[in-house]
């Protein structure tokens, strides 16, 4: 019973919680513009709106192109569920569940390409081609990234691994996870999340065709990954372990925060980077990763 | 009751379908599946916790007593044979039919059932001697399936690589074999981990066994082989032959001592098959070459495995080589079923199309939605995602390698470096299977034979969805499966039983798993369902695909399997090496322009091929010195003793 209400609540907190960040983001670049901008809420009118509007699919699309989203919401959901949240832990947790969250990342991206390329598109040909290659990359820092945590710490299992803090690693694991937040998350630098038209993107050029709640579900399933990624880097940095729980929560909220405007900052004043680039900050990231594997190490030798 | 009397039917019925094979096909196929069953049955009775079967007898094969043995390892291996062989029987009745090839129908049976019996024997027998007479058997039995279709050309020429590579395989087997025995004294195999003179045979017994499971750089065989086998043949060769290689490995690493660095070269192979296999993958226009690349990345993964198994043993048995073994181990029996999978869908695309080039092919689902989606879920296990099976192994070798990062030993030093590129294999394979499904399956049709394309008969269904439940029920209940893989490892290395600290905790995991697993799958169902059904209920219609408002896109537009690879081929250009044939728009008004690029096979084109012809070139010159003239024979005679005598001469005369 409890192992419900708990699930329930997480729930509640993930998934009406996650369609705030794009809010802020979208405020704090405006803001930096010196506009008025839409308000925070903006993307919860857009979800609702688009629940009642009705689709048009291409006919070259299967059930597959619904299926696509709905799968990858499912994954991130699933994913969102793994994450601890500070003092109260994670629904389910065990040896390797670090890997797990990885992996139903991995499944959503898989889920998108496919009904992206259900339209037969070159758009979205390009836009997939481009998500599952530079998501490789990605990919790699992550998993240096889970191993300095893993190094840090000697577990396998998340809500081990994000309590202490990293110490001197962590502010290169800081940088190169918001670097691999960025990518992952399709926003500046690597991508442009508002521009629609241009061959220059990633995530928004493959969800060109979907419309009505099969695109809410892709937006807000995107919303729940930049939460979750958040999440993740707030608590890799923060020392969640040594608060109290309240000091835990207020702490990582403000860090979520803090991660987000850092988000839309990030955005108000990079440029897109040149596509050929892109290989190059995300080999970064990973060097940042791999370093904060290496000080872990020699910090646990000593 | 013991596994003998299942042998024995197993047994029997192979030897009636080598007999009745060329004859009666549903008898065959019925003598072959009931064989096999009692083949698995007595494979899980051993895996179930049975007891060894050991059976000695006086009969002389070949001048040595038999001996046949059947533990958990034979047992283990032995199972996927029993399930991919019949899977495949009952395919190949559907696909290689009378109707359709009336030439080599039956001689496909008759080597069909020569070809199970011979593995089995190699798994079963515990002599060199007889090892050695069924891996030729088994060989040239292989050999005579792949070239069922002799009247093309390239299929002549993939043989006839496959049958030279394997037979330099089998000239190390003779050199370990007879080694082996010179230093024992006897044929009977066994374990004999106490005697550390014989560790410097290792070498040759992976020379062997690696170029049999298609281990990077001695692949080059396998992707003709298998692009041009028929399509049940393909499967049996990846899903089960490259295995035997891998048999060969971890029987061999088990029963004889190994030098110290013979886990770090294994593990090193291991993780260049996995991350180059993958990328030479990404390279290929043809399916089923792109799918038999694929086969070498898995050998990789799995070789991860059994190395940092071997690393360990090294390192005073370190527990975490129980769980870099163990998933090594299962990915034997994943890649074994979602390779045959896939290699039966490509097949059922090729059986309606008459095409293997993906560049003819896409929108197959709306024709053969079983096999698009038949080949969707073989693509998300392959990718190592939840909740299917490639997941789950891939997950117990990533957690060995954290295990020895942890330890913080020297191992960790490769561990390290391995996670991260089995991490990038992944997210390769991911790539590779997104370019797959998007252009084979979906968009709009290349060809006119993709428009025409059917859905293929019940017997290749049936096959196909036997191996996806199979799939689906390791993904889902891994911990069922978790038994019998440990019995295997314990035989690998008794040592291990019951040693391992965290005995009890990876059972743990794995059912958390497996129940994580089984909520994802019923949620992802439910899901797709409700929200297609929303879709459905709201105000819907169909238009062209909107594309920024393209109004007349076609099929030439979309995206092809060279351009969705090309960011990732280019990373890899120094090891593909792909050759571009440009034609540019020249004049002012320009007629034509093309481009076309492919990957050649770069280890065969570039390095074996020059090797051999200097081998050849040498040979020539060598050839000169036989000319037949009686004469120059005698002179050659006198030269030669001439020279005995100086040395003997010089020699002091003694």
């Amino acid at each position: 019973m409890t192992l419900i209400l708990d699930i329930v609540l997480r729930l509640a907190v993930w998934l009406l919680l996650a369609p705030l960040l794009p809010g802020i983001i979208n405020k704090v670049k405006a803001w930096v513009a010196g506009r008025r901008g839409p308000p925070v809420l903006q993307l919860y009118y857009d979800l609702a709106k688009l629940w009642r509007k009705g689709v048009v699919l291409s006919t070259l699309a299967s059930p597959g192109f619904v299926a696509g989203p709905a799968v990858a919401w499912v994954a991130l959901t699933g994913a969102a569920m793994l994450m601890p949240l500070g003092p109260a832990g994670s629904v389910v947790s065990f040896n390797g569940d670090v890997l797990l969250l990885i992996y139903l990342l991995a499944l959503a991206r898989f889920c998108t390409v496919w009904a992206a390329m259900e339209t037969g598109s070159a758009f979205e040909g390009m836009g997939a081609a481009r998500e599952v290659s530079y998501a490789v990359l990605a990919e790699v820092a992550i998993i240096a990234a889970v191993l300095s945590l893993s190094v840090e710490t000697g577990s396998v299992s998340l809500v081990t691994m994000l309590s202490p803090s990293l110490g001197t690693g962590a502010v290169l694991l800081a940088a190169g996870l918001f670097t691999v937040l960025l990518a992952e998350n399709c926003r500046v630098p690597f991508d442009d999340p508002n521009t629609h038209l241009e061959l220059t993107m990633i995530h928004e050029v493959m969800v060109l065709d979907h419309s009505g709640p099969p695109l809410a579900a892709v937006l807000h399933g995107a919303s729940v990954k930049l939460l979750l990624f958040t999440v993740l880097l707030v608590q890799a940095v923060l020392p969640m372990g040594e608060l109290s729980p309240l000091g835990a929560i207020a702490a990582l909220a403000a860090g979520v925060l803090v991660v987000t405007v850092g988000v839309g900052l990030a955005e108000s004043l990079l440029a897109r980077l040149a596509f050929r680039r892109v290989p190059l900050l995300l080999t970064t990231a990973f060097l940042f990763c791999l370093f904060a594997l290496l000080v872990a190490w020699k910090g646990g030798a000593e | 009751m013991t596994a003998a009397p299942l042998l024995l039917v197993a047994a029997g019925g192979m030897v009636l379908g080598i007999l009745i094979g060329r004859m009666t096909p549903r008898l065959w196929l019925m003598v072959t599946l009931v064989s096999v069953i009692a083949g698995f049955a007595a494979g899980a009775m051993v895996l179930g916790g049975g007891n060894e079967w050991e059976w000695r007898s006086a009969f002389l094969v070949g001048g040595e007593p038999l001996h046949l043995r059947l533990d958990a390892i034979s047992a283990f291996f032995l199972v996927l044979l029993c399930v991919i062989g019949g899977a495949g029987a009952v395919y190949g009745h559907g696909y290689w039919s009378k109707l359709a090839h009336p030439r080599s129908v039956r001689s496909g049976r008759l080597w069909w059932s020569v070809l199970l019996s011979s593995l089995g024997a190699v798994l079963l027998v515990s002599n060199g001697l007889h090892f050695l007479i069924a891996w030729e058997l088994f060989t040239v039995s292989a050999y005579f399936l792949v070239t069922l279709d002799r009247q093309r050309s390239e299929v002549r020429a993939a043989g006839w690589l496959y049958l030279g590579a394997s037979h330099v395989a089998m000239l190390c087997l003779f050199a370990f074999f007879t080694l082996l025995a010179v230093r024992t004294g006897s044929w009977e195999l066994g374990s004999m981990r106490d005697r550390s003179e014989l560790a410097p045979l290792f070498w040759l017994a992976l020379v062997a066994f690696g170029l049999k499971a298609g281990m990077f750089p001695l692949h080059v065989w396998l992707p003709s082989a298998h692009a041009n086998a028929p399509s049940h043949v393909s499967a049996m060769l990846s899903g089960v032959t490259l295995k035997i290689g891998i048999y060969g490995l971890v029987r061999f690493s088990g029963w004889l001592p190994v030098p110290p660095e013979a886990g770090w070269v294994v593990a090193f192979l291991g993780v260049t098959s996995a991350v180059l296999g993958v990328a030479f993958a990404l390279g290929q226009h043809d399916l089923k070459r792109l799918l038999a690349y694929h086969s070498v990345e898995n050998i990789g993964i799995i070789l991860i495995g059994l190395g940092f198994a071997l690393v360990a043993m090294g390192q005073d048995n370190a527990g975490w080589g129980r769980l870099a073994l163990a998933g090594g181990l299962l990915h034997v029996w994943n890649h074994g079923l979602f390779k045959s999978l896939l290699f039966f869908s490509a097949g059922s695309v090729l059986h309606s199309t008459g095409t293997r080039e993906m560049s003819q092919l896409g929108g197959l689902w709306r024709m053969m939605p079983w096999t698009a989606s038949l080949f969707g879920l073989g693509a998300v296990a392959i990718s190592g995602l939840p909740p299917l099976n490639g997941f789950v192994s891939e997950w117990l070798i990533y957690l060995g390698l954290f295990d020895a990062t942890l330890a913080r030993g020297p191992s960790a030093w490769m561990a390290i470096p391995a996670a991260i590129l089995l991490g990038m294999t992944a997210a390769l394979a991911l790539a590779c299977f997104a370019k797959v499904c998007g252009v084979v399956f979906l968009g709009a049709p290349r060809s006119q034979a993709a428009a025409h394309a059917h859905e293929s008969g019940p017997a290749m269904r049936g096959a196909m969805v036997l191996l996806g439940a199979a799939c689906m029920a390791i993904g889902l209940a891994p911990v069922v499966f978790w038994s019998a893989v440990v019995r295997a490892v314990d035989v690998w290395n008794p040592v291990w039983t019951g040693a391992a600290t965290s005995d009890h905790a990876w059972p743990v995991a794995l059912s958390e798993l497996g129940l994580f697993h089984v909520a994802l799958a019923v949620l992802a169902l439910v899901a797709a369902v409700w929200l297609w059904r929303r879709v459905r209920r709201g105000s819907f219609s169909r238009a062209l695909t909107w594309d920024c408002g393209y109004a007349l896109p076609t099929p030439r537009m979309q995206y092809t399997a060279g351009s969705f690879a090309s960011i990732i081929t280019e990373w890899f250009a120094w090891i593909l090496r792909p050759v571009r044939h440009e034609h540019r728009p020249e004049t002012l008004f320009p007629q034509s322009a093309s481009f076309t690029s492919h990957t050649p096979e770069t280890v065969l084109e570039y390095v074996i091929t020059p090797v051999t012809e200097i081998v050849m070139r040498v040979s020539r010159a060598a050839r000169s010195l036989q000319h037949g003239r009686l004469q120059f024979y005698l002179l050659y005679l006198l030269i030669g003793l001439a020279a005995l005598a100086v040395v003997v001469l010089l020699g002091g005369g003694k």
